[in-house]
């Protein structure tokens, strides 16, 4: 059997089980002592039951309704429940080696009610094969046994003929059911016994042939004889779901929602019928409310992901749901509504009534997309898998678009703003085109009439400017914060460095971020960093050093970008509670900035700032621009060989060295041979830029390494020795110049650089330095006593 | 055409009133830089809601060449003229009381008794003084500036109502300004600006908007008056002043460069200027702008000439700037040298001149002044026809002293602070002991 029941075991209903386990023996002492009345109610079930019996039980190969097989049943019941018959089938054996019938009796009892309630309702199983074995053998020991009591009459005592006559009516009753398999099981007991192994397997793949109401009436009859659920409480008679009752049994079926002994999947299967035999728009969305809802339920766990096929019938349940109430307007669904008084009668709306439904389409549409987003995290980025789940992002993307447009019509601004921050974030990181095609992919997937106020254009930039602009008005921060970090992220990936700068400043976000909540301040870290890089792609070194020093310089980039989680430092023991909340946290693959790239372009623009002004100031000197730099350059110079550059990193600390002592070709090389400038966009542009400031900074790194050792310079022999127009050339010297951080002059005449020599002696070094520590000194005295003075005028 | 690509009218025109606009459109006229027919039209959409009747009447018939009078100016005129009579009526009461010597004796600092006052001997109630308001606000659109400033002042000084007395002190700005009663306008402005500060705004944006006018409209102010170029720099340096330029009109930063340069009295502003403008270069670009960029950022010499040049262009035909546009030129070329004699060490007089835009012999007079005035360390070898300038090395002992100089001043300063701040506290302490 174990094959049968290889997805059994759903260890949530363990203890669910575990407790019918206690009810079913309970029930089961009753039906010993009170026997007879229980078993002539057993019998009055049996015909009406046998409809389905004869389905699910003997002909498993005439289409059948073995809809519920496999699919719904909650298996580990079903194991106790076998377990139970095999037990009594072996008392039954027992008995009959010893010709016990009173306990053959009441072990047959027994069995026959574990069969017919294992064999009913939603979670029924095939009429088990030894049970058809039990009737044959019990059959034919009964023919033995009315044999031999006629020869020797006397030896039966008279509890034990009593049972056997007891046995014999039941037995032919029952054998009637079951003539068939009997009959089968008679010609060849063997090949019955091992069709059995067989023919289980393909048959949770048969399906839905099932009319409705047959479905339902056999949840009904399940519940009944169980016990274990309240459903069904109204009648033991098969009820027939019609238009009047559907409303009643939805009702019945949201009570059990959500107490401990509902069985979710059955919930969910009970409310699609009532899905299909809904007719009028208010059953339909009802049921449909009711319906997600208890899809949602189904996985209530934070680590797993909702199942791909489950989140596919919600996406189009939800779908449905909205084409209904777009269809009827008279009903609105919303969160405030009252609770419907209508004991259980369908509503039909008067002409200009609309009536309000309860529910929260936004909360569906978020817990979707939220569910979305789970398996993406969960799903292993490198995988066809993972591309496949993203194609399904366009039809998310319209169901946010379709609710959208749905509070539009009715004017529910909370609701627009949610939706509007979902739909903003499944496009803000995407570049232009990506957003294009799927704006174009959900206009395709929409029906025509959907249209929107709020983002009426088509130009991504555009589209953009109009949802951020809408969330602006709105009271909640959060709201606005986030959707001015998309903007800004946005521009900064267009390379709008200026704009986007600029409305970050303006927005004064940085004093404020602190105190956001996590997944804020992962946006904002990302839109940082997008920044960087788009100054970076503009050519703007300092810029882009700036912003992305305050990220990368914490090494711990990966967790504050959220894209992978940080090894716990040495000392830092992370619980698994907030281990847990960082893998919630994860973005999913496909919205990652590349970390690679992102660490050589912090360290390239590190570079360029920082050897000329290392070389300006001199060896030993302790100021530095960027700290990460500089410990990496340290510990690349103390190593005592290195070999060629490998990875991104030994190129940029080769490159640094060169570029330090001047050999700006070579410098050239190494940046130029990174390959993770093939990810930029405009690649050559930022080639052609970085060989550009290379040049720069090599002339003005070479100029302060080496001044002292000349006392002209050529500015021709400079331009050719750096590739650079004289007049650029020039320019720069004039600027070092007049700022002071060259003493030279320029010769006009004779077109060269005169340099000054000022030769200090230590001393004067020294003098200089300690004027300088002086001057520093009451600087910071000033300010203790301009500290003290402020305190203590608090005090006063 | 350049002169149109650099002109800031149309940008301005939403920062003004439209009476202060008039001036604008009337130079616009006579540098002919755009179409008259196009200004003439601008000029009566500008004032065909005023109250200025005859002169848009004539404005109509010029652009329709006519003259027939139609209906509604008839119209119009009748009831301006109507109104004019029912408010001067009523105004000259309420001056009759105003100027009567007792009356002018009793006033005094505190509004609300002045207010009280007035109630009780002359029955002059806050809705009579409204009517000083209306009537200012009537004058000045028929064009009647002076009338209007005065009323608006007398307005002012008696009402309780901020919000009006607020609007009435911008009006009062505008007349003065239409007046040319330039010392009384820088006043005004200089009230103004303190009104802006101080006042609660609703809104950061209100705020913005109020100083993008005012700034503005000090530009009349600034270009007029004698002592205007001080003020603008110290004006729009400011750090609430920077910030409303950088985030709504940067092209104010023509008239801050402008003013930058031709004052000679404020050459360390220079440096924030070149800050400001290289940040703003993305957003805002002009010959003036690009002049200061070339010559302090770029070091490109030959680039400012040609900027210089066309700055010339740029500034003749600049409403506000027109008159400073010698001095300019003159600021501009001495910076220019400035620059780069300080760079350089030796330099061709020939080369020189022609960076200046000078022929040789001019040139060379200018050098010399240049030497004589800026005090530059150089000489000119005649042989050979250059400059040689002499860098001075600051000595490694200046430096030293200039370094320490004030030290000891203020570490004494710091000592006496310290110690008069132990005496109170003990003071304190034994006070609160008793």
């Amino acid at each position: 059997m174990s094959r049968f029941f290889r997805s059994a075991s759903d260890s949530e209903s363990d203890s669910e089980s575990s407790d019918n386990e206690s009810f079913i023996s309970d029930d089961l002492s009753d039906n010993e002592v009170d026997s007879e009345g229980e078993e002539e109610k057993q019998q009055d079930d049996q015909p009406k039951k046998s409809r389905f019996l004869k389905g699910t039980g003997d002909d498993s190969d005439d289409d059948s309704d073995n809809e519920f097989g496999g699919k719904r049943q909650v298996k580990s019941q079903k194991d106790k429940r076998l377990e139970e018959m095999q037990g009594s089938v072996k008392a039954i054996e027992n008995g009959q080696k010893n010709s016990d019938w009173t306990r053959i009796t009441n072990e047959f009892d027994k069995l026959a009610v574990s069969v017919t309630r294992a064999t009913t309702g939603f979670d029924s199983i095939e009429v088990p094969r030894f049970y058809i074995k039990v009737l044959s053998d019990l059959d034919d020991f009964m023919q033995e046994t009315l044999q031999k009591e006629k020869s020797a009459k006397k030896k039966m005592s008279a509890g034990n003929n009593k049972a056997v006559n007891a046995m014999r009516q039941k037995l032919k009753k029952i054998n009637k059911q079951y003539e068939k398999s009997i009959a089968e099981y008679k010609k060849d007991p063997e090949a019955f016994m091992v069709e059995e192994e067989e023919e289980e397997i393909p048959e949770p793949i048969v399906k839905k042939k099932v009319t409705p109401s047959e479905k339902v009436s056999s949840v009904e009859t399940e519940a009944v004889d169980d016990g274990f659920t309240s459903v069904g409480k109204g009648g033991k008679a098969v009820v027939e779901v019609t238009n009047e009752t559907l409303l009643t049994k939805l009702r019945e079926t949201l009570e059990n929602r959500g107490k401990k002994n509902t069985d979710r999947e059955e919930q969910v299967a009970v409310l699609e019928v009532l899905l299909q035999k809904s007719k009028s728009p208010f059953q339909k969305i009802s049921v449909l409310l009711a319906l997600i809802s208890s899809r949602f339920d189904i996985n209530l766990s934070m680590v797993e992901y909702m199942q791909l096929k489950l989140w596919k019938s919600v996406e189009k349940e939800l779908n449905l749901l909205l084409e209904v109430l777009e269809a009827n307007p008279a009903f609105v669904v919303c969160e405030n509504a009252e609770d419907l008084d209508n004991e259980d009668k369908d509503i039909t709306p008067a002409a200009g009534e609309t009536i309000k439904i309860r529910g929260s389409i936004v909360s569906y549409a978020e817990r979707l997309d939220d569910e979305f987003t789970r398996s993406l995290q969960h799903i292993d980025p490198h995988t066809t898998e993972y591309i496949d789940r993203l194609r399904d992002e366009p039809s998310l993307y319209a169901i946010l678009v379709r609710t959208q447009s749905y509070f539009e019509e009715y004017q529910m601004k909370d609701n627009i703003s949610r939706v509007l921050i979902r739909r903003l974030e499944h496009i803000y990181y995407k570049p232009e085109q990506v957003i294009r095609s799927i704006e174009s992919a959900t206009k395709e997937l929409l029906p025509k009439y959907i249209s929107s106020k709020i983002t009426s254009s088509e130009d991504p930039t555009q589209l953009i400017h109009q949802i951020c602009s809408y969330l602006y008005k709105q009271s909640a921060s959060v709201l606005r914060t986030r959707a001015m970090l998309c903007h800004i992220y946005h521009f900064a990936l267009h390379k709008d460095f200026h704009t986007a700068r600029d409305m970050l400043l303006m927005s004064h976000l940085q004093e404020s971020i602190h105190q956001a909540d996590i997944n804020t301040q992962i946006l904002f870290n990302r839109t940082t960093v997008q920044i960087g890089l788009c100054a970076f792609r503009d050519g703007l070194i300092k810029e882009a050093h700036a912003a992305l020093q305050e990220i990368q310089g914490s090494g711990r980039v990966k967790e504050l970008l959220a894209q992978g989680i940080q090894a716990p430092r040495y000392g830092q023991q992370a619980t698994p509670e907030t281990d847990q909340l960082e893998r919630q946290r994860q973005l999913p693959f496909h919205m990652h900035i590349n970390l690679e790239l992102l660490e050589c372009v912090f360290l390239t623009c590190s570079m360029l700032l920082e050897i000329p002004a290392q070389a300006q100031a001199g060896p030993n000197n302790k100021k530095f621009i960027s700290r990460p730099f500089r410990r990496l350059l340290d510990y690349n110079e103390r190593q005592a060989f290195s070999g060629p550059p490998e990875n991104t990193r030994d190129h940029i600390m080769s490159a640094a060295k060169a570029l330090a002592s001047g050999e700006w070709e070579k410098a050239r090389d190494f940046i130029l041979a990174i390959k993770v400038w093939d990810l930029m966009p405009e690649t050559q542009d930022i080639k052609d830029m970085l060989v550009r400031k290379i040049q720069e900074e090599g002339l003005r790194t070479y100029l302060f390494t080496y001044a002292s050792y000349y006392s002209t310079l050529g500015l021709s022999q400079l331009s050719v020795m750096f590739g650079l127009p004289v007049s650029n050339v020039s320019a720069i010297v004039s600027k070092m110049i007049w700022s002071e951080e060259l003493s030279a002059s320029l010769d006009q005449v004779s077109q060269c650089v005169v340099l000054h020599q000022v030769e200090l002696s230590r001393l004067q070094v020294l003098s200089l330095q300690f004027s300088e520590k002086a001057a520093n000194l009451v600087d910071q005295n000033e300010r203790l006593a301009g500290v003290g003075r402020d305190n203590s005028k608090n005090h006063n | 055409m350049m002169a149109a690509a650099h002109d800031l009218t149309l940008r301005m025109i939403p920062f003004l009133d439209r009476h202060l606009v008039f001036p604008l459109i009337e130079f616009l006229e006579l540098n002919k830089v755009y179409p008259a027919e196009d200004l003439l039209k601008a000029k009566y959409d500008l004032f065909n809601n005023s109250n200025m009747v005859d002169f848009v009447l004539d404005l109509y018939k010029k652009i329709h060449n006519t003259e027939d009078t139609p209906q509604e100016f008839v119209d119009k005129r009748e009831v301006v003229l109507n109104r004019l009579e029912e408010l001067q009526g009523e105004v000259q009461e309420v001056m009759t009381i105003l100027e009567k010597p007792e009356v002018i004796a009793a006033l005094r600092s505190d509004k609300a008794q002045n207010l009280n006052y007035l109630k009780e001997n002359y029955n002059l109630t806050e809705n009579r003084i409204n009517i000083l308001y209306e009537f200012g606000q009537f004058q000045f659109s028929c064009g009647d500036y002076g009338g209007a400033a005065d009323m608006l002042y007398h307005f002012r000084v008696l009402s309780t109502d901020t919000e009006r007395a607020f609007s009435a002190s911008w009006g009062k700005l505008a007349a003065e300004i239409l007046t040319g009663n330039w010392e009384a306008a820088l006043e005004e402005m200089q009230n103004m600006r303190e009104a802006i500060d101080q006042k609660s705004f609703s809104s950061p944006l209100h705020q913005l908007q109020q100083r993008s006018w005012l700034i503005h409209w000090s530009l009349f102010v600034f270009f007029n008056h004698p002592k205007g170029r001080d003020g603008i720099v110290d004006m729009f340096l400011s750090p609430q002043y920077i910030n409303t330029i950088q985030t709504s009109c940067p092209w104010i930063l023509r008239y801050l460069a402008t003013a930058v340069v031709t004052n000679k009295r404020r050459k360390n502003q220079m440096k924030e200027l070149v800050r400001i403008i290289e940040q703003e270069a993305y957003e805002y670009k002009d010959p003036v702008t690009e002049f200061i960029e070339a010559l302090f950022i770029h070091f490109d010499f030959e680039g400012a000439q040609k900027k210089l040049k066309e700055c010339e262009d740029v500034l003749s035909n600049d409403f506000f700037l027109a008159a400073t546009q010698e001095d300019f030129m003159e600021s501009a070329r001495q910076f220019i040298s400035e620059t780069y004699c300080r760079i350089h060490q030796k330099i061709n007089i020939k080369d020189m001149s022609q960076t200046l835009n000078l022929n040789q012999e001019e040139g060379e007079k200018w050098i010399v002044n240049l030497i004589r005035d800026t005090r530059v360390d150089a000489k000119i070898d005649f042989e050979e026809n250059t400059v040689i300038m002499n860098t001075p090395v600051t000595s490694i002992y200046q430096q030293v002293i200039e370094r320490t100089k004030g030290l000891s001043f203020r570490s004494q300063v710091l000592a006496s602070a310290v110690k008069k701040r132990a005496e109170a506290q003990t003071q304190a302490a034994v006070e609160s002991a008793h």
